[in-house]
């Protein structure tokens, strides 16, 4: 194997590898992954819980207004004051109730997740609101007010606020201090969505392959053609072909040896019927120990021809 | 269904995907509408369900190379993991658990810390008194300029006796007071007493000999004046519930920096997290208290003008908090 890693196999891995990934072990001790929420998307439903939190002070601000109570040159005073009473009990009581999620976080389908493997608890989401608070919200007031603060607590401030940003872009699972501190990580919310097995009605009795035509392949090579064939099902057949396909088709004839020609027409229904009976013969393997995880698994004196 | 033999991982499929869609609607109906919303049997079933499933996709993922298959498992595993073990809380129980037990407790429990801090700024407020006593020029060290305003050693009794006994009645007034006390000076101090703990305690420590210099800069200034027992008044108001919250947000800090002085069998992270259990209540306790001395700051000290009832408000309030400390949350454990 090369370093290098230049094959497309090791390009679509590399590019795979830039989502991150957060495994957690739950009671049941099936470890299953979690994607780790982007900055941008952190980013977003933050200020869409600022937005909300502001609109709802301003609000309530309005009402007050309007109500016979003589507010005058206080009225600024009260939406800071209601700002404050509304924006960490909000963030708690929602991310508590909703299972991790505000409603900025439903938007873009994020969720606080405990790193533990167990329940999210009131702790805490106590802890990092709190700290959320302490991070953001008291530098960032204090930045807006814009009131001079010193050459000194100035530089303090700076300094705060570089490694209040600094730590969620330095380490690998984007957790801010409170969540450190909280031992919380935000992810996406997973969404389940079940395709159909491909192999359902596949199977066209036309082609049959011999074991030796099956041993090129691994699984990253049989799961790219799944993504291919997941566009292409094979209802799609009576159309015409899709130019990838043909050529796809053309590809595997040549690397395994499939003498007989396969007619342009035909291509997505061959390409189906070798899909799944290269996954039931590398399935097959597996069940004894042959694990083959890509076509450079393959020994070297079975790469020729058959 | 083709009537041809389906691949070995393909029956294993269709063998249970009736479970798992039945799991993905207990699951989605518990995510729209709260875990609330099933019977005591779905509850049961969706437990139950998650569990075959989880073990169906250690199973797939030795024998499948459906990666579709793959992904949709393990999102739905994870999506039913996140409903088993939701936070089954509501406002009310967490609240009320809060102020009868845990806050409490978590007091009792940093009795040490709470020493501490209250040693701290009692020295503090004697090294500023006995070293205004010696010189009132001290009193400009101690003091920051926007926090003394016109008060100082060079202003007229009459004067200082004017801030202790003002009137203002307006609502506008009063809420001024009030949001000024919330981002004052003393929230500040008590902000930074326990986020700074983690260092070692020593800005905590600092912080609040400060805090207590400053106060015995004025109690030396008023005393100098003969009104030192009006000043203790005009402070007890507020005070005795603002000095706490200040000395209790400092033992927070004390918690945090003694856990990361002495981890002892833990490493220092663990142990930080540990006594962050106790930390974060004593801060939402502070909070509490800082938000009552500023209402009494606002309102009650223009309505009270006589010293004795100043007095008496004042400790009562401080009775009140320290028997909610010592009281509450005993027995059950």
């Amino acid at each position: 194997m090369s370093g290098r890693a230049t094959t497309a196999s090791a390009a679509a891995r590399r590019a795979q590898n830039k989502r991150r990934w957060f495994a957690i072990t739950p009671p049941e001790g099936v470890p299953v992954r979690f994607e780790i929420a982007t900055i941008a998307a952190r980013f977003g439903a933050q200020l869409a819980d600022v937005g909300l939190t502001v609109a709802a002070s301003f609000a309530l601000t309005i009402l007050l207004a309007l109500l016979p109570f003589n507010l005058d040159d206080a009225t600024l005073v009260v939406f800071f004051l209601l700002m404050l009473a509304i924006r960490a009990p909000y963030y708690i009581a929602s991310e508590l109730f909703w299972n991790g999620q505000t409603l900025g976080k439903k938007s873009v389908r994020l969720r606080v997740l405990s790193a533990d493997g167990r329940g999210l608890s009131t702790h805490s989401v106590v802890i990092r609101n709190l700290m959320k608070e302490v991070e953001v919200f008291v530098p960032g007031s204090m930045l807006l007010s814009g009131q001079s603060l010193g050459w000194f607590w100035g530089t303090v401030l700076l300094v705060w606020i570089a490694i209040v940003l600094g730590v969620p872009l330095l380490n690998r699972q984007r957790l801010r201090i409170g969540d450190i501190i909280a031992n919380t990580i935000v992810v996406h919310d997973p969404k389940p969505e079940l395709l159909p097995d491909l192999t359902d009605g596949a199977g066209d009795e036309a082609f049959v392959f011999s074991a030796a035509q099956l041993e090129h392949y691994g699984r990253f090579e049989l799961q790219t053609l799944e993504t291919l064939l997941r566009r292409h099902p094979l209802s799609d057949a009576d159309k015409a072909p899709d130019p990838s396909i043909v050529a796809v088709t053309q590809q595997i004839c040549t690397k395994i040896g499939y003498e007989e020609p396969v007619p342009d027409s035909r291509a997505l229904a061959f390409l189906h019927a070798f899909y799944k009976a290269q996954r039931a013969f590398l399935e097959s393997r597996q069940v004894f120990g042959d694990v083959r995880d890509d076509k450079h698994h393959s020994q070297p004196d079975t790469d020729g021809e058959s | 269904m083709s009537e041809q033999p389906l691949i070995r991982s393909a029956r294993f499929r269709s063998e249970r995907e009736a479970d798992w869609s039945r799991l993905e609607n207990l699951v989605s109906q518990a995510e729209k509408r709260g875990a609330s919303s099933l019977s005591l049997d779905e509850a049961q079933e969706l437990a139950g369900l998650y569990r075959k499933a989880a073990t169906g996709l250690s199973v797939a993922r030795d024998i499948s190379m459906d990666r579709s298959l793959l992904v949709y498992l393990e999102s739905l595993v994870s999506r039913a993991f996140l409903t088993v073990y939701a936070p089954q809380e509501n406002l009310t129980g967490v609240v009320a658990r809060f102020f009868a037990e845990s806050a409490p407790r978590a007091v009792r429990a940093s009795a040490g810390a709470i020493g501490l801090a209250t040693l701290a700024m009692v020295l503090g407020f004697f090294i500023a008194w006995a070293l205004f006593a010696a010189d009132p020029a001290w009193f400009y060290t101690f003091v920051p300029a926007e926090l003394a305003g016109e008060r100082g050693p060079g202003a007229s009794t009459e004067m200082l006796r004017s801030v202790l006994f003002d009137q203002e009645a307006e609502l506008a007034g009063q809420l001024g007071v009030f949001a000024a006390m919330l981002f004052s000076h003393n929230t500040r101090v008590a902000l930074f007493a326990f986020a700074l703990g983690v260092f070692a305690c020593v800005p905590s420590f600092l912080l609040t000999v400060y805090n207590g210099l400053v106060l015995g800069a004025f109690a030396g200034l008023y005393a100098n004046r003969d009104l030192g027992y009006e000043l203790f008044g005009w402070l007890s108001i507020h005070g005795v519930t603002e000095l706490s919250a200040i000395i209790i947000a400092a033992a927070g800090g004390f918690r945090l920096g003694l856990a990361v002085l002495f981890p002892g069998q833990m490493t220092r992270k663990d142990a930080l997290r540990a006594v962050s259990r106790d930390a974060a209540k004593l801060a939402v306790v502070s909070g509490i208290m800082l938000l009552a001395a500023g209402l009494l700051e606002g309102f009650a000290r223009q309505l009270v003008q006589d010293t004795e009832v100043r007095l008496l408000v004042g400790w009562s309030i401080g009775a009140a908090w320290l028997s909610w400390f010592l009281l509450a949350g005993r027995g059950r454990t």
